[in-house]
């Protein structure tokens, strides 16, 4: 909101550019047609994926699908956690 | 087998389908090719309104379909271009009254004596959508250069791409001078977000209101901007090499002189 006072201010260009990326956010989502059961479901066999391997904070598993380079990628966070001590 | 059957679809309501559907058809009459239009709008027909033939309808596709009529009676004529023929939808009936299997018969039979079937599709993504695409070798999709149309018109991309192939797009009501300011999507920004190939642009135009008042479409108004950009689109169909101007807004020494002294 501010950015875009800023922008104003200093008579910088249009709102395209914010059309396009949230355009191009949305669509990966429209693409895929992944439900929010189906979201739920890959969120939980990442978690336990990882978790077999490595401690990780189930809370903090972030997915997310971006569009920043020529294809659409998938990005997933997942927090480590510090090895208990033994 | 003759002709080519080509449905205009876009998703979303109201980025100009019909009047594209109406200017496409009389572009093409106008260079001598057979035409039929079908209103595939069922319950919301404006095909007939937007060409002026309204007082005209006897009778209409559920006529045909249920065998009240042979096609050749309900086909309406137009008067400017004996070439050119719509048939109406009915305006009481309802989308699931036909079927895709029945659309695809009636479609066939028109390709055997017209050189273009012209099919303009209501919006949305349901029966009436499958109902339009389902005689159609190709498909013509409308956008305008906004987020939800856009949004819509990558969805029916989608669907058009498991049956028909990719359609070819037409950007309508595309402001120049927005997209000179940045304040509008342009030409390579809707291209690279849906990815499919560009068949033209047409320039936002207040004719193609007052052609909608009248009932006589832009195409066959030569100095309307549309009108122009409607013919160059249908030189293309034709398969014609006719380049597409980019509307980025930068006009030149002569208006900018016109804008000046006379405000236009």
């Amino acid at each position: 909101m501010a950015w875009t006072f800023v922008q104003k201010l200093f008579g910088a260009k249009g709102s395209k550019g914010e059309a396009k990326n949230r355009l191009q956010v949305v669509l990966v989502y429209d693409r895929l047609g992944l439900s929010a059961d189906q979201m739920d479901a890959l969120r939980k066999d990442i978690m336990e994926t990882i978790s077999r391997h490595i401690s990780i904070d189930p809370e903090g598993v972030k997915i997310d699908f971006q569009h920043e380079h020529s294809l659409p990628e998938v990005v997933i966070n997942a927090p480590v956690r510090r090895r208990a001590a033994s | 087998m003759g002709g080519r059957a080509i449905v205009v679809t876009s998703g979303k309501g109201g980025v100009g389908k019909t009047t594209a559907t109406a200017n496409l058809g009389l572009g093409l009459a106008r260079e001598d090719r057979k035409v039929v239009m079908i209103d595939g709008d069922i319950g919301l027909r404006n095909l007939d309104l937007i060409m002026g033939l309204e007082n005209r309808i006897v009778y209409h596709l559920l006529d045909v379909v249920r065998g009240r009529c042979q096609v050749r009676q309900a086909l309406i004529k137009d008067k400017r271009f004996p070439n050119l023929s719509l048939l109406p939808a009915s305006q009481v009936d309802q989308k699931e009254d036909i079927s895709p299997e029945q659309m695809r018969d009636l479609t066939a039979q028109l390709k055997e004596d017209f050189d273009f079937v012209l099919i303009d599709c209501p919006a949305g993504i349901e029966q009436g959508f499958r109902n339009a695409i389902a005689g159609a070798n190709e498909a013509i999709l409308i956008t305008t250069p906004e987020v939800s149309p856009v949004r819509d018109a990558d969805r029916v991309i989608g669907l058009l791409q498991q049956s028909i192939g990719d359609p070819r797009l037409i950007i309508n009501r595309m402001n120049p001078e927005m997209v000179k300011k940045e304040q509008m999507l342009n030409q390579s920004d809707v291209l690279e977000i849906l990815a499919v190939p560009l068949l033209g642009i047409v320039p936002e135009d207040e004719e193609v209101v007052i052609a909608g008042n009248s009932g006589a479409p832009v195409v066959l108004n030569e100095r309307s901007r549309s009108g122009q950009a409607y013919r160059r689109i249908v030189q293309r169909i034709l398969g014609e090499d006719v380049p597409i101007p980019e509307l980025n807004g930068n006009v030149g020494f002569i208006q900018r002189l016109g804008k000046l002294f006379f405000g236009r």
